[in-house]
């Protein structure tokens, strides 16, 4: 409880020194602009949100394997991190895509990958809805948390077959950064990191709170009935 | 376990050819081409790559209504835990349901196929080999992904939509691949159908490779 508010606390304010250095020490970039400041949010959203996905993947084979619930926590923990952090990065890039490009939206790989992701990952929050015993509904959302990811390097790729714009800021050679804007990026992304981490714990705690909380009360209700008609258990 | 295989999937074709859930699908994704064709201006002819992705929205519809017939089939009297009680391992139920929604999918875009040509004006001059191939490659992609998670929606009200909600997102990479081979066989010149063919394989090769290890996880005696 007490690491994960830290994390909070020192991701908030990491995150706000980010935003000083985005637009105090960060050179404006000569040919897209200001504009081009939403990058320093956009890219540190767009990984952790994938490595969100990873981590309920990962939580969900551990799950299927040893049969914890701690790690179906986990695992929706970070699928509702993840689903935040894609929906912000879903708004930053349409805002900067609309200015750069001068389109609002286009079929990209990584665009449609992380819309897709987006879809995927909301429908596996409403599992939450079903109608089924707890441990099924664990089982649904591992196998469904597996069949996700799976699904995430198939869009990519065939998204990059249909056509791609979008830049790939780090992967290119040469090109890419100037040192103090890759400082900032950096700086940027480990920060969101702390945060996200601090999140998913947090929310994790959270979870196993309510779970504990369901069972205790689930105790009393059986102690009570117990209570009040001990002939007719008998 | 191919044993209990067939046995299914005889069952399930003979209950759904039986009922009205075959028609009711089919008539779904026939309603969904002619629809579409509101979208073409008197005496303007719809692109190949527009009437592709209408064929394969037709058949993804159908698919989920399919898959949520053929999972109903075992919600009455408790027939899910006699199926399961059965001395056979239980991705023999997968295979069976896999089968008979193949062959239902395969029937239903039996009549698609005609649809589009006719309400949307195409001619089928492209690469009918190619097309055919992805036509099965497609459809395999389709049911391993709805016999998959077709078991999730047992006993649910809000199921249909769930199932779609789903299924549709994860197909989007497949669906890709179907519009643009069915594309280049509605003559849009340019494609490189082979390589969306390979992908489709690895796409089919990912998710029965998955759906044969996690069916038995979804598919169980629980309510």
């Amino acid at each position: 409880m007490t690491l994960s508010l830290l994390l909070v606390l020192t991701g908030s304010l990491g995150l706000a020194c980010g935003w000083w250095l985005i637009f105090m020490y960060a050179p404006v970039e000569a040919v897209m602009g200001p504009i081009q400041k939403i990058f320093y949010i956009h890219l540190p959203l767009s990984w952790w949100a994938l490595i969100s996905f990873f981590a309920v993947f990962a939580a969900s084979v551990a799950f299927l394997v040893k049969r914890d619930s701690k790690w179906d926590r986990l695992a929706q923990a970070a699928a509702e991190v993840g689903v935040l952090l894609t929906t912000l990065c879903l708004v930053t890039g349409i805002l900067w895509g609309r200015k750069s490009w001068g389109v609002w939206w286009t079929w990209d790989p990584r665009l449609s990958t992380a819309l897709v992701m987006w879809f995927v990952y909301m429908a596996y929050l409403l599992l939450n809805g079903l109608a089924m015993s707890p441990h099924r509904r664990m089982m649904v959302r591992a196998v469904v948390g597996i069949a996700a990811f799976a699904d995430v390097p198939l869009v990519f790729l065939s998204a990059r077959m249909w056509r791609s714009i979008h830049p790939a800021v780090f992967a290119s050679e040469g090109g890419g950064l100037e040192p103090e804007m890759k400082v900032t990026a950096i700086f940027c992304v480990a920060v969101t990191g702390l945060l996200w981490l601090g999140l998913v714990l947090l929310r994790r705690q959270q979870l196993a709170d309510q779970a504990r909380l369901d069972d205790l009360l689930y105790a009393a209700r059986e102690r009570e009935t117990e209570e009040s008609e001990p002939a007719f258990r008998k | 376990m191919l044993k209990l295989a067939l046995a299914v999937f005889r069952k399930d074709l003979r209950l759904a050819l039986r009922g009205a859930g075959l028609v009711q699908s089919m008539l779904l994704g026939l309603l969904l081409v002619f629809l579409f064709s509101l979208s073409q201006k008197t005496g303007e002819t719809v692109p190949g790559q527009t009437a592709a992705a209408i064929f394969w929205l037709s058949s993804a519809f159908s698919q989920t209504l399919v898959f949520n017939m053929l999972f109903s089939f075992e919600e009455a009297n408790g027939a899910r835990t006699g199926l399961l009680l059965s001395p056979c391992p239980v991705t023999g139920i997968f295979l069976g349901k896999a089968m008979a929604g193949l062959v239902l999918i395969l029937a239903a875009q039996l009549l698609f196929f005609p649809a589009v040509i006719v309400f949307l004006g195409q001619s089928p001059v492209g690469d009918a080999a190619g097309g055919a191939v992805m036509l099965v490659l497609g459809d395999l992609g389709l049911v391993a992904l709805g016999s998959l998670l077709g078991a999730l929606s047992q006993g649910q009200t809000a199921r249909e939509s769930l199932l779609s909600l789903l299924v549709f997102p994860l197909l989007a990479p497949l669906l890709l691949a179907a519009i643009r081979v069915f594309a280049a066989l509605f003559g849009d010149a340019g494609e490189n159908s082979l390589s969306w063919l390979q992908f489709a394989a690895a796409f089919d090769a990912i998710f029965w490779a998955l759906s044969l290890l996690l069916f038995r996880f979804v598919y169980t005696g629980d309510d």
